[in-house]
């Protein structure tokens, strides 16, 4: 390997040097992505790669993306290439139309080199569920442990390092939580910033197109150049977009940090609370104000079941075109309703179709009352908390998960405040549809683990500042598997 | 009878806007299946729906006409059922925001006045065509995404006669504000009928049957008055009535079972995520009613008030919207409008009839119209004259001006000073005829108006040469 180790700020320098083409970049990227042993792809796009890269003779001194490989979530339309969301139901459907963030990237001609994989539909969160199976976490070799899900193959491949950044999707903590377990930046920006046309709907209320880098700074370009209004989403935001990469150097002196004495409580593992503290204290140096407070402890441990239900209810919905008529595979039945029925039983796996069930149990007329429009207004109440909370600070400041990534079949108890509480907080930046992002903060037995930050709707700029003043204090930019190893 | 019918409409109307409900796709009719589509109308993933503006607009044009309280903030909410003709399985409408409730219509009925309280309208997109085979279906998805409005009545419609009125105001309403084509025959309007008995006095609901594929105001009427005797004879048998979905059979015309229904459907209802909220500002929501063409109402106030066309002329005039732009721009050229109005309801509607075409496809311009008119009122021809001319206009489109003189018509005299002069020299050539006609000999004044028509070349008008050869006769 001799550049995919690198960031996009420093591939930038080196093709605008001309020390290397886009294509040996793209040549190198998917020489690693077919010998990558994680099951981070769903596809390598060799032959669109290679002509793309191939094209790009004249570096673009002001374009950062220029010749930069990259790899998409497999549930990001991508047009006359496979997009299977990982699930077998969508096998062999092949898109009409780029994704609008796809075709932003093309634009500033990123090279894209492959889609990863999912949890299948981008529902779940542990990146075993995908009709792939399982994709690992490229800090252990042995090949038992998660890079956490739903968006596992962007997170594997960005970490690995095979490419320098990845296109994810995040709903409830589908960035944030596998940054976290892969050492990675990983940024779901305000809900209606980047445009959501061609990105597979899980829970259109919550979904919201991000994605990983090494760096806080590389996270910054590929916002600037994603972010903005899209006629094809009437929900993309109108706001002009801020020069974030500009803006990141901002002295954070004066700066608001709160962080949440419950979900502090929550988490168990020392050496995470100890690197957490840590970056307080380094921010407190720094002329941050840092208070602790407080945030009913009830109302945190119902983000989990309020999430389930709003995101399983959406979901139902969302993904009933997937009948074996429209799309999907063709099943034998005497009736419509017999090959919808036979379609569905055999395209979604069990858990998927229990997520349906759920939902559409949810959604019931008799059910809706006392679940989905419960959580509906749970979700409200929530909300005015947080953005309760934000009036008075600038940020949200929270361990991005429990631990390091845990195996595969540790199991965790569902109802403990640990899980509940440490495990689901992530999902408050959906539900207020805040951009939050999230960083590496320190490694335990070389495996990474991050915190995360939130900010008030839009001020991702602000997110950056704090986020880059994390990073140096942390010294863990481009942090990347092979290196650690 | 023993039982009062509480009916209850449901009509869908397919707007014409230029593209697609939630899709930048072109409404067409007509063109070869799924040729107007875009990724959204075959429910592609990650297809997102932008709201039609124009279809706004004329949900608001509609709602206004239909005296409804406007909702100044649009929503949306998913319909989800599973269907083959459901691209994206679920259906965009309006549920708990409908852009138009509480409103009514006021009917001429046999019985005087009937208001018909409306509940709702809301927007939303229609679903594919199917086309059913033997043991295959295809689906066209032209009509997928089409935008609709759905027009909800209370229950308070009693008859068929009722319902037919009903049907036929909603349908000069939206063809009138140029929101929909409305014909029932091609299914840019249609009807669902819902009716129950109940004995006189009660306040409760009988067993909703509903009726379906119709598509007439006909047989709508004739559907419900085959519907409420068939319930009542199974009433007074004693016998329930099934909660069931019947169509009419026009040959037949009677209702047939098509499936009994069992619980009503659970749509799950839940608000479209995909369409935050849109507010409409009073100006949009006052351009909209502003800017919509005047309804037939208004006309026939019009008609009679600035044209004192009689109430029945000024209706004929509004049965169809092309007869009435008709009218209305033949009306700019003359201020014969009685005449204009019958020359319209009569001479044109007859060969419309006839011909089975509409008045955009016929020879005539109001201008050529007008013309012939003048050619009347002037007397330069008489009504017997007109019409041939009329009927030599229809056939080759030429003005009435060069038909005239290809006929040979030559105008009438009209003055009567001229052919008063013919009348003395006519009867100082024949004395005889004076006497004759004093004897009471009738044949005489005949024969005297021949002999002037004969000296005239006939162009005297025969209605007022014999009206002042009468006078004459009298005073010599």
């Amino acid at each position: 390997m001799k550049y995919m180790n690198l960031t996009i700020d420093q591939l930038h320098d080196l093709l605008v040097n001309k020390e290397v083409t886009p294509l040996d970049l793209a040549k190198e990227a998917i020489e690693l992505a077919k010998k990558d042993t994680n099951n981070a792809f769903e596809y390598i796009m060799e032959k669109e790669a290679l002509e793309i890269a191939s094209k790009l003779t004249e570096p673009e001194i002001d374009n950062p993306l220029w010749g930069i490989p990259f790899a998409i979530k497999d549930n990001i339309s991508t047009k006359d290439v496979p997009t299977t969301a990982s699930s077998n139901i969508l096998n062999g459907y092949v898109p009409l139309f780029n994704a609008t963030v796809v075709e932003k990237l093309l634009n500033k001609h990123a090279v894209p080199i492959g889609k990863t994989t999912l949890d299948e539909l981008a529902m779940g969160g542990t990146g075993t569920s995908g009709h792939l199976g399982m994709t690992y976490n490229p800090y252990d070799e042995t090949h038992t442990r998660l890079a956490g899900g739903s968006s596992c193959g962007s997170a594997a491949a960005t970490s690995a390092p095979i490419v320098p950044f990845a296109l994810g999707s995040d709903t409830g903590d589908s960035i944030r939580k596998p940054a976290s377990f892969v050492g990675l930046v990983g940024l779901k920006p305000t809900w209606s910033r980047i445009s959501r046309y061609g990105l597979f709907p899980f829970a259109p209320s919550l979904d919201t197109v991000g994605f990983f880098t090494r760096s806080v700074k590389d996270c910054a370009y590929l916002l600037n150049v994603t972010s903005g209004r899209d006629e094809n989403d009437s929900t993309s935001s109108t706001k002009p977009v801020d020069d974030y990469v500009s803006l990141i150097n901002k002295p954070v002196k004066g700066l608001k940090i709160a962080t949440i004495r419950q979900i502090n409580n929550a988490i168990k593992d020392e050496e995470v609370l100890k690197a957490f503290n840590n970056t307080i204290e380094q921010l407190k140096k720094e002329g941050v104000i840092v208070d602790e407070i407080d945030l009913d402890l009830n109302m945190l441990a119902s983000i989990f079941p309020t999430y389930f239900v709003i995101s399983c209810s959406e979901a139902t919905s969302n993904n009933a075109n997937l009948d074996g008529i429209k799309f999907g595979p063709y099943c034998e039945g005497n009736t419509y309703q017999e090959v919808m029925f036979n379609a569905r039983t055999k395209g979604f796996s069990e858990l998927i179709k229990r997520r349906f069930v759920f939902g559409s149990y949810a959604l019931m007329r008799e059910n809706q009352q006392e679940l989905f429009l419960r959580a509906q207004k749970n979700r409200r109440k929530i909300v005015n908390a947080i953005n309760e909370i934000l009036s008075q600070y600038d940020f949200i400041y929270t361990i991005a998960a429990p631990s390091v990534a845990p195996k595969k079949d540790e199991s965790s108890d569902r109802l403990n405040e640990e899980y509940l509480i440490a495990d689901n907080h992530l999902a408050l930046g959906n539900f207020a549809g805040l951009p939050s992002i999230t960083i590496p903060i320190g490694l335990k037995n070389k495996l990474p683990f991050g915190a995360n930050v939130m900010a008030r709707a839009f001020e991702e700029a602000k997110l950056f500042q704090i986020s880059e003043k994390i990073e140096q204090i942390t010294g863990l930019k481009n942090l990347n598997a092979k290196e650690v190893k | 009878m023993n039982f009062e019918a509480v009916i209850g409409l449901e009509i869908h109307v397919e707007l014409k806007t230029k593209t697609k409900m939630f899709s930048s796709a072109p409404v067409a009719f007509g063109k070869e299946p799924n040729s107007c589509c875009m990724p959204l109308d075959l429910g592609f993933p990650g297809t997102l729906p932008t709201v039609n503006k124009e279809a706004v607009i004329y949900g608001i044009r509609v709602a206004n006409a239909l005296h409804m309280d406007i909702d100044h903030e649009l929503h949306f909410d998913r319909k989800n059922y599973f269907y083959s003709d459901l691209p994206k399985g679920y259906q965009i409408t309006q549920n708990l925001r409908p852009i138009g409730s509480n409103g009514y219509v006021d009917l001429n009925t046999s019985n005087g006045i009937k208001r018909i309280e409306i509940e709702r309208i809301h927007l939303e997109e229609d679903t594919c065509m199917q086309h059913h085979f033997r043991d295959y279906t295809l689906l066209d998805y032209n009509r997928a995404g089409v935008p609709l409005i759905e027009i909800v009545s209370r229950p308070n419609i009693r008859t068929g006669e009722e319902a037919q009125k009903y049907v036929e105001k909603i349908r000069s309403i939206v063809v009138f504000s140029d929101v929909s084509d409305g014909k029932m025959e091609e299914g840019s309007l249609r009807c669902d009928v819902n009716i129950s008995l109940r004995p006189y006095g009660s306040d409760k609901f009988g067993t909703k049957v509903e009726i379906k594929n119709l598509n007439s105001t006909k047989f709508i009427q004739q559907a419900i008055d085959f519907e409420i005797e068939r319930q009542s004879k199974l009433l007074l048998q004693n016998q329930t009535i099934r909660q069931e979905t019947r169509r009419y059979d026009e040959a037949k015309r009677e209702t047939i079972l098509m499936r009994v229904k069992t619980d009503a459907v659970d749509y799950k209802y839940f608000p479209e995520p995909n369409i935050t909220p849109i507010v409409l500002s009073d100006e949009f929501v006052n351009d909209a009613i502003k800017n919509c063409p005047e309804l037939a109402d208004s006309k026939i106030n019009r008609y009679i008030n600035e044209y004192s066309l009689s109430e029945y002329d000024a209706s004929l005039l509004v049965n169809e919207k092309s007869v009435s732009e008709f009218f209305d721009e033949a009306a700019k050229l003359t201020k014969s409008y009685k005449l204009l109005a019958n020359w319209i309801n009569v001479d044109i509607a007859s060969v419309l009839n006839k011909r089975n075409i509409s008045i955009n496809e016929l020879n005539i311009t109001p201008k050529s119209l007008v013309a012939l008119i003048s050619l009347i009122d002037s007397k330069e021809i008489s009504n017997n004259q007109a019409r041939d001319i009329f009927n030599k206009m229809i056939e080759t489109g030429k003005d009435p001006l060069t038909i005239k003189n290809e006929l040979g018509i030559t105008s009438q005299i009209s003055d009567e000073s001229a052919i008063m002069e013919l009348i003395n020299e006519t009867l100082n050539e024949f004395p005889q005829s004076i006497i004759d006609f004093k004897e009471g000999k009738s044949r005489a004044l005949g024969f005297l108006v021949g002999q002037i028509m004969k000296k005239s070349h006939g162009k005297v008008n025969p209605k007022i040469t014999s009206d002042l050869l009468l006078k004459e006769l009298k005073e010599r």
